[in-house]
């Protein structure tokens, strides 16, 4: 595994079974995935799709039926790599009985933090997530944005180089959402991994660098979101403001290769319509590889 | 006090306990291995499943070295503070409750006030500790499994040993806290409680010329003046007779299990009496205990006595008006160790083949007897009323009498008896375990009977024997006991007689049997939290309770295992039960009998394995120690502690495992 491979997934097949060991549901399906360091990640995907199943076993919460999950080149289940890991689950799973000044204290301990550090660092993360006004409240009279956020402090208490988001963004409002999209991209500039999955696309767009898209346990694609957001079928031409004189002019130079043309380059569509193509193409060819949206 | 099991030295106990405990958990580690492999096998074949296996102990050997105290400490915090916020400090209202309403239904009048209070609070105490560190332990990890608190510690890097041990340290913790503060309170409870004084006044005696024997043996020269008796004034529901010395000092005598001193004061010509708290209650005595055996009414060594009849077996008696005894050998009698006398304590069974007269005790005798010279002397001659402990004094010093001294000279078996006796012993090991129990059998010195033979001139030309010149051999001697009603019957176990050394502090006798209380609290939490480890809670409660059920009555399934109980295993019993057949009979032949006995074997060998894993539950308690007035010593209190110890041990390493090799999600 290469320095630069954070995570590395070989046939990675989880099948949830019940109290007889019989079949329930394959909930992923020999999943071949590479994160690399410093990218932010995103794992896109319906209800049910596999992405949490991934990210539990990427956390070692969960043990693959077979394959292997690598992280920082240790197996899931290693408890070791979590020194290295930062990770804020889809509702923030806290003690409500804790204050948020507790809670960080209490995971910066997890971590065998010296006292002074762990003072220092709460005092840093609470600041950081504008909880200043609150840290002595338990958790339990927090509001699900401040809970959001909470989480994601005690998820940065140990300045991990890896950091896994589910649903980071659920519960926030507009300008939370801006503030954790900006922090998630802070986390990517200082040079931390960032995995992330959620269902809001527009969210996933504006942050992550690669994604993968996976329905019904398989991975459906897989790049970078500027690559797959290419219509390479079209031709986009960008001008300036024109008359409808002008237009009709353009038109028609268009026709006899005339007028100036400001920018020609290929439009895009947006993430959701990908997003939904995809689950529309693969729920009338189970099992075909979609081979993603530059072609369409 | 009745102490069925008998106390090993802790130097005898450990090394035997210690095998029994790597046998133990050998077998389980082989067990559980066994499994492992074979689940694992079923799911990914022979091969992997060997690598499976032996990841999962190397992985296991490394979480349990690796465990961190700081993170294991973060834990236990994290469990006290989830204890709080569950709201123990209700316990503490009840507990309050129970105090406050207790004195309207606690008999202050009652014979053994102590055992009255101690029979209470210690069980009222630990019995809501328990319930209370139950519903903590059972419901904690289940509670952050399904509200997924646990996904946000374990993808930390902490250990599932550490999760496990944080639990437990911190539901013992918060037990032990509970039950410091429940037990100062009860501690202040009995000592408010018990505590009383009598009003005297002169109206209540009257003048006499001697005073009798005090009870704490000192004897008083007869006095011809300024002596006064009679009865005390009610309070706590009973009455003392009172005893004033010339001097002005006195007694109010035992009763109740306790005594008051009294002072006799006049000031300017008024007379008034002082009397003091009650004492000789709170004791905490410190036995002696001795090897016990018997001489049947020809003084031939018996192995027990005689049985009368009661199904309860833990006395054997022996008969009145006949040459039989029972013998009790002490070892660590010392002058240091009794300075001044030698205080026998008793607490007889009396069974009586006549009524007689039951206001009076049945006459009995207390010969003292060198092991060694077999010199005998009639120390004592009592009256043993029943339920009741007897208190004797046997002097330092016997003024010889024509009739008081003799020698029983032992008598030992021939060469071939002996063979005979070990052909026997060894064809029934129960025998041979309670006769080398009983010390009956001591190596190279088996004693078929004792006779009497007078001592010469030597002796009775001495005028007095000394007891520990001539009666202690070494450290060593015998108090043989001796029925002198012909008919009547003295019931005596190990336990029943002893010398009392000395008196230990009360309030540490106390604080050791909280100690107790505090072990069965250790023993639930570990389970508790082991069983949450891969059951649902409420399950998990039912699997704690079904190991504190089982474990009180170890004694008993394990009887039913062994099938030395009445009426078969379970099978065969439920048979009984429907065909209305005597438990005593056999079972009546055919088909039916045959398949449920093939079940029993089954069961009762499944019982048998289930039951040596328990711990005997029952034992942890030292109420009993306290109640009665005995010390509890610091051998019962390390043998337990370490008992308690491997407990602990073992569920966590097991519940560690468990929880390792489980899913936290879903």
């Amino acid at each position: 595994m290469p320095d630069d491979v954070i995570i590395e997934t070989r046939n990675l097949t989880k099948v949830y079974r019940d109290f007889w060991g019989r079949q329930k549901v394959r909930a992923l399906k020999a999943l071949d995935l590479e994160v690399q360091r410093g990218e932010i990640f995103g794992l896109l995907g319906p209800n049910g799709s596999g992405k949490t199943t991934t990210i539990k076993l990427l956390l070692g919460l969960l043990f693959p039926t077979s394959g292997q999950a690598l992280i920082f080149n240790r197996d899931a289940t290693d408890v070791k790599k979590n020194e290295r890991i930062g990770y804020l689950p889809e509702e923030s799973y806290l003690y409500k009985f804790l204050t948020a000044e507790e809670t960080l204290d209490f995971y910066g301990r997890l971590f065998k933090m010296p006292k002074r550090l762990r003072r220092q660092r709460t005092a840093e993360l609470i600041d950081q997530v504008g909880l200043s006004r609150a840290k002595k409240r338990q958790l339990r009279e927090y509001s699900k944005g401040m809970t959001r956020r909470i989480g994601l402090a005690q998820a940065l208490i140990n300045d991990p180089e890896l950091i896994i988001l589910d649903e980071p963004t659920t519960g926030l409002d507009p300008l939370g959402t801006r503030d954790m999209k900006e922090m998630i991209v802070d986390l990517r500039n200082q040079g931390k991994t960032v995995i992330m999955c959620s269902h809001q696309l527009d969210d996933v767009e504006d942050v992550c660098d690669r994604i993968a898209i996976l329905y019904e346990g398989e991975l459906k694609e897989l790049g970078r979101v500027d690559s797959l957001l290419k219509v390479r079928d079209v031709t986009e031409i960008h001008a300036s403001t024109l008359s409808d004189k002008a237009q009709q002019e353009i038109r028609d130079i268009i026709k006899r290769e005339g007028s100036e043309v400001l920018s020609i380059g290929n439009p895009t569509t947006t993430l959701e319509r990908l997003f939904l193509d995809i689950v529309s193409e693969s729920a009338e060819h189970p099992g075909r590889r979609v081979t993603g949206g530059a072609n369409n | 006090m009745v102490i069925e099991t008998p106390q090993y030295p802790f130097f005898e106990w450990l090394p035997l306990s210690l095998m029994s405990f790597l046998l133990v958990c050998g077998s389980l580690l082989a067990v559980a291995l066994v499994f492992g492999y074979l689940v694992a096998a079923l799911r990914h074949g022979p091969i992997r499943a060997f690598t499976i296996t032996a990841r999962a102990i190397a992985d296991g050997m490394v979480d349990l070295v690796s465990i961190s105290p700081r993170r294991v400490m973060a834990l236990t915090w994290l469990s006290i503070k989830d204890s709080i916020r569950r709201r123990v400090v209700v316990v503490f209202g009840v507990f309050i409750l129970i105090i406050l309403f207790a004195g309207w239904f606690l008999d202050p009048g009652s014979t053994h006030p102590l055992r009255l209070y101690i029979s209470f609070v210690l069980p009222a105490t630990s019995y809501l500790v328990l319930a209370l560190v139950l519903f903590l332990s059972v419901f904690s990890i289940p509670a952050d499994l399904k509200s997924k608190t646990l996904h946000t510690v374990v993808t930390k890097p902490v250990h599932a040993s550490e999760i496990v041990l944080g639990r437990m340290l911190g539901y013992i913790a918060v037990g032990t806290i509970i039950l410091a503060v429940m037990g100062t309170i009860s501690y202040v409870f009995v000592l408010r409680g018990l505590n009383h004084k009598h009003i005297v006044t002169q109206a209540d005696l009257e003048s006499v010329g001697t005073t009798q024997e005090a009870p704490d043996g000192d004897s008083e020269a007869p006095q011809s003046t300024g002596m006064q008796k009679g009865i005390s004034g009610r309070d706590h529901g009973h009455r003392h007779e009172v005893r004033i010395k010339a001097d002005g000092r006195g007694i109010l005598e035992r009763t109740h299990d306790h005594w008051h001193p009294i002072v006799r004061k006049t000031e300017n010509g008024e007379t008034t009496y002082e009397v003091g708290n009650p004492e000789g209650m709170l004791v905490a005595r410190v036995p002696v205990y001795g090897k016990l055996r018997f001489v049947d009414r020809q003084r031939k060594a018996a192995e027990k006595g005689i049985n009368v009849g009661d199904e309860w077996a833990y006395r054997s008696y022996i008969e009145g008006g006949s040459l039989a005894a029972a013998i009790w050998s002490f070892e660590g009698i010392t002058p240091e160790a009794f300075p001044k006398q030698l205080p026998v304590e008793m607490t007889l069974g009396v069974f009586r083949s006549y009524k007689g007269d039951i206001e009076k005790g049945i006459p009995g005798s207390l010969l003292v007897r060198n092991p060694k010279t077999g010199l005998t002397v009639e120390a004592k001659i009592f009256r043993a009323t029943e339920f009741e402990t007897d208190i004797q004094n046997i002097p330092k010093e016997f003024t010889i009498t024509p009739s008081n001294v003799y020698y029983l000279d032992a008598i030992k078996v021939s060469e071939a008896e002996k063979h005979a006796n070990e052909e026997k012993d060894a064809k029934d090991e129960k025998n041979a375990q309670t006769a080398q129990a009983d010390g009956e059998q001591e190596a190279g010195e088996q004693i078929a009977s004792y006779k009497r033979r007078e001592a010469g001139d030597d002796i009775k030309n001495k005028g007095k024997l000394d007891l520990f010149e001539d009666l202690v051999d070494g450290d060593r001697v015998e108090i043989w006991l001796q029925c002198l009603a012909p008919a009547q019957y003295y019931g005596a176990a190990q336990a029943d007689l002893y010398l009392h050394a000395k008196d230990a502090s009360f309030f540490l006798n106390f604080v050791k049997g909280y100690f107790g209380a505090w072990m069965q609290m250790v023993l639930v939490a570990s389970f508790g939290v082991m069983f949450s480890t891969f059951l649902s809670g409420p399950i998990a409660m039912l699997a704690t309770v079904g190991v504190l059920i089982g474990g009180f009555f170890r004694t008993s399934v394990i009887e039913v295992a062994r099938g030395e109980n009445y009426g078969g295993g379970p099978a065969e019993s439920i048979i009984r039960i429907f065909t209305h057949q005597n438990v005593t009979s056999e079972a009546n032949p055919g088909l039916q009998t045959d398949v449920a006995q093939m079940c029993d074997a089954v069961i009762q060998h499944c019982l048998g394995i289930a039951a040596r894993l328990l711990p005997e539950f029952g034992q942890f308690s030292c109420a009993d120690y306290l109640a009665y007035g005995f010390n509890i010593s610091s051998t019962w209190i390390s043998e337990h502690g370490l008992t308690v110890l491997a407990f602990f041990f073992v569920l966590f390493v097991l519940g560690s495992f468990i929880l390792k090799t489980r899913e936290v999600a879903r």
